[in-house]
């Protein structure tokens, strides 16, 4: 309510104006201000977690495992692959994971049930783990995938989880601790470090029949670890409104792409929090980041860790076959047939062989089904008028549809003598005469072991 | 005309038509309640407000129609969102007609009435018959924000009971399957569904706001309406840009399609909660705008 005007002075009128616009401007800057103090993911203000070493911690952390976690989860990635522009457009994909960055939300009791929901704006791609059963759901094509178990492996799960119960897991064969170094691991070592391994590892668990604590488990790996990598404890951080402890895992080796992985573990709960993954060609961002934005340990509902698909829906059941008994006893990681590990730790090349990409990614089912690239329009010259404006690729396909193939020609280049993926963190070489080689490395390393 | 033109002292009337400076009458109790009864009563009795509502309810109605007659042909199941679920659940056609409408028809019929608000009666003349009301300026803004946010919410309102019923009329109501896979009984189904409409409705304030700072600024009302519709186009533009990240968190419409939390196994409420405090951030700075222009402009028309 403002006076008459023969009431006011022409000051007090120039200052009740003044007055006045002066509100929104204190509104700006009071929504701006709010705006500031947004809870960023990670900063470095208010740690005053005791220190530990890097050894306390991954103790630690290896007690931690059994914890239930549920959180939101951003995922980025700036692995520098070209674009998938169709991602964006389709809804929640697991393609939209080769770049950018997505949100996760993540459910886990901390034993075997868990939910990951990768969100899409109105749209969402689940992965519910169940015990043994799996399913995952994509809203955007409406088809839940139902994994399960074959039946020895059913049997197996069934009688580990009454054992689980019942608290008579099966103790470690403690034939199968490794006492000593492998000789193909040892003989890559300096000789001074193998051997302190080597006592390490005898003195190991000690007692025959006990199981090795974690304490012991998180001393090995970091010894073994440390055969290629330094440890050390960078700052601490505030992540996902957590104190947290940070690692930072260096290669000692610099053919590698991996400039240094970091992880930031929960300082109360021993959860890790985030993890990045920096590459030597950016020292701006981390190639790759995944990291809780929020997090709560309270053990998620049971809603959201049970699954069942919609009526109406078609479900794919798809058999996880029972593996092998993974020969862990000579203390090697199992490699598949017809693979070959060239160089060590972080900068070594794995070669398989007889891998024929091509047939694999052409025949893909998913490009057959997809009923968009039937696409038919009444009138031919729509049809015509629409094909013309499909986006296509230097080899004149049609860039739409993200099959497979698409996809693969896509995300490689061709090379002399076969197509090359290279990223800020990985490289693949797929040769035309079908042998495809993954690594850390740069491109160059890979052409040149070809 | 700008606010300084407001210190100049009011020059000799120039004839009946220009008289600068009206002044505000005394408030009088209840001439407020009176003043917004009229302009709810205007605004939804106008004949292009009620062209605007019947258009948008056309949308679901025209939507059901072609789904339910494309259901049994090669056609089936194509096109944007959740046009494909339609067939299985009526209740679908509430939330594909809101996400059909909210990036352009919605904002569009949203801008025209509120860029309207205060412009619209600059333009005719009878702005200044309302300052004779016994209502102060502030009190006159609170209304015609109140009659715009009125009108905002029966588009929606609109949108959403038209495509309840024809949805239901057309293709039944049943449990309803969210974007998780999890499917969720009829009744925490239908609550959902208007909580995706209620979200849809409140997150049209900072436009409205938008709106009626425009409307303050000039007596032209298309003026304000063609500005007002720029905003939510140019927002979007600006959030499908990657290198913007930075500025996408504060954008108007960045938070708009998050009415999908009402549709994941669990709602994300931080999430709508930080959808809503952008509006009632952009609704503060532009309010506060809209409010200081208004009480300080010279009205003469």
């Amino acid at each position: 309510m403002s006076p008459t005007p023969s009431s006011r002075s022409l000051s007090s009128r120039a200052r009740s104006t003044r007055a006045r616009w002066a509100v929104p401007v204190v509104a700006v800057a009071v929504v701006g201000g709010a705006v500031g103090l947004r809870p960023l993911v990670a900063s470095a203000e208010g740690t005053d977690l005791p220190d530990v070493t890097v050894a306390e911690l991954l103790e630690q952390v290896s007690q931690a495992e059994s914890t239930p976690v549920s959180g939101t989860v951003v995922y980025t990635a700036r692995l520098g692959l070209p674009s998938v522009p169709v991602a964006e457009m389709s809804g929640a994909d697991p393609t939209a994971l080769l770049g950018g960055s997505s949100t996760l939300r993540v459910w886990t009791d901390g034993v075997d049930r868990s939910r990951i929901a990768l969100l899409g704006a109105v749209s969402e791609y689940s992965v519910v783990r169940d015990g043994a059963d799996a399913w995952t759901y994509s809203s955007t094509s409406g088809e839940a995938v139902h994994y399960t178990l074959d039946e020895a492996g059913r049997a197996r799960y069934e009688q580990m989880r009454v054992m689980a119960e019942e608290g008579t897991l099966p103790t470690l064969d403690p034939a199968a601790v490794p006492t000593a170094l492998p000789d193909d691991v040892a003989g890559r070592l300096p000789a001074e470090l193998a051997a302190r391994i080597d006592a390490e590892l005898a003195a190991g668990p000690g007692v025959t029949g006990e199981l090795p604590t974690p304490q012991e488990a998180a001393r090995a790996a970091l010894r073994i670890g440390e055969a290629y990598s330094t440890f050390t404890m960078g700052e601490q951080k505030t992540v996902a409104g957590r104190q947290a402890y940070e690692v930072v895992v260096t290669p000692k080796d610099d053919a590698t792409l991996v400039d240094r992985v970091v992880v930031d573990v929960d300082g109360s709960t021993f959860v890790p929090l985030r993890v990045q993954v920096w590459s030597t060609q950016d020292a701006t961002a981390p190639a790759l980041e995944l990291g809780f934005t929020d997090v709560s340990y309270a053990t998620p509902g049971e809603a959201v860790l049970t699954f069942s698909p919609p009526s109406g829906t078609q479900v794919r059941e798809v058999v996880v076959p029972t593996q092998e008994e993974p020969s862990t006893a000579d203390g090697t990681l199992p490699t598949p047939r017809d693979a070959t590990v060239t160089g060590e730790g972080w900068s070594g090349v794995v070669e398989l062989q007889g891998v024929d990409v091509a047939a694999l990614v052409a025949g893909d089912p998913t490009a057959l089904l997809d009923p968009s690239s039937q696409l038919t329009i009444g009138s031919e010259t729509a049809q015509d008028l629409i094909q013309q404006f499909r986006p296509t690729d230097e080899e004149g396909q049609v860039g739409l549809e993200l099959d497979a193939a698409t996809l693969y020609d896509t995300l490689t280049t061709p090379v002399e003598g076969g197509r090359l993926l290279s990223s800020a963190l990985v490289s693949v070489l797929v040769t035309d005469d079908g042998r495809v080689l993954v690594g850390a490395v740069p491109a160059d390393t890979l052409r040149a072991l070809a | 005309m700008s606010p300084a033109d407001v210190a100049v002292p009011p020059a000799p009337p120039a004839g009946p038509a220009h008289r600068p400076l009206l002044p505000d009458a005394p408030a009088i109790r209840g001439a407020f309640l009176r003043l917004l009864r009229s302009e709810l009563r205007l605004v939804l009795g106008r004949r292009r407000n009620q062209a605007l509502l019947v258009g948008l309810s056309l949308v679901p109605l025209i939507l059901g129609l072609v789904v339910r007659l494309t259901q049994d042909s090669a056609l089936q199941g194509q096109g944007p969102g959740f046009i494909g679920e339609v067939t299985g659940n009526g209740l679908f056609l509430v939330v594909a007609a809101l996400f059909v409408c909210l990036p352009f028809l919605l904002p569009l019929c949203i801008a025209i009435a509120s860029g309207d608000a205060v412009a619209g009666e600059a333009q005719t003349g009878t702005l200044r018959y309302l300052l004779v009301v016994p209502v102060s300026r502030s009190r006159l803004l609170l209304v015609k924000a109140v009659g715009a946010l009125v009108f905002a919410a029966s588009c929606v309102a609109a949108i959403a009971v038209v495509a309840a019923v024809t949805g239901a009329a057309l293709f039944g109501v049943r449990p309803l399957t969210l974007l998780s896979g999890d499917t969720v009984p009829l009744s925490d189904g239908a609550l959902r569904v208007a909580g995706v409409a209620l979200y849809v409705g409140l997150s049209f304030i900072g436009l409205v706001a938008v709106g009626l700072f425009f409307s303050t600024l000039t007596e032209v009302p298309v003026a304000a309406m063609a500005a007002t519709v720029v905003v939510p186009v140019v927002s979007t533009v600006l959030d499908s840009l990657p290198q913007l990240d930075a500025i996408h968190p504060v954008l108007l419409t960045h938070h708009w399609f998050d009415f999908a939390e009402f549709l994941r196994v669990q709602v994300g409420w931080d999430v709508l909660a930080g959808g809503l405090a952008l509006q009632a951030g952009w609704a503060v700075v532009f309010g506060s705008l809209a409010w200081a222009r208004f009480t300080t402009a010279d009205i003469t028309s």
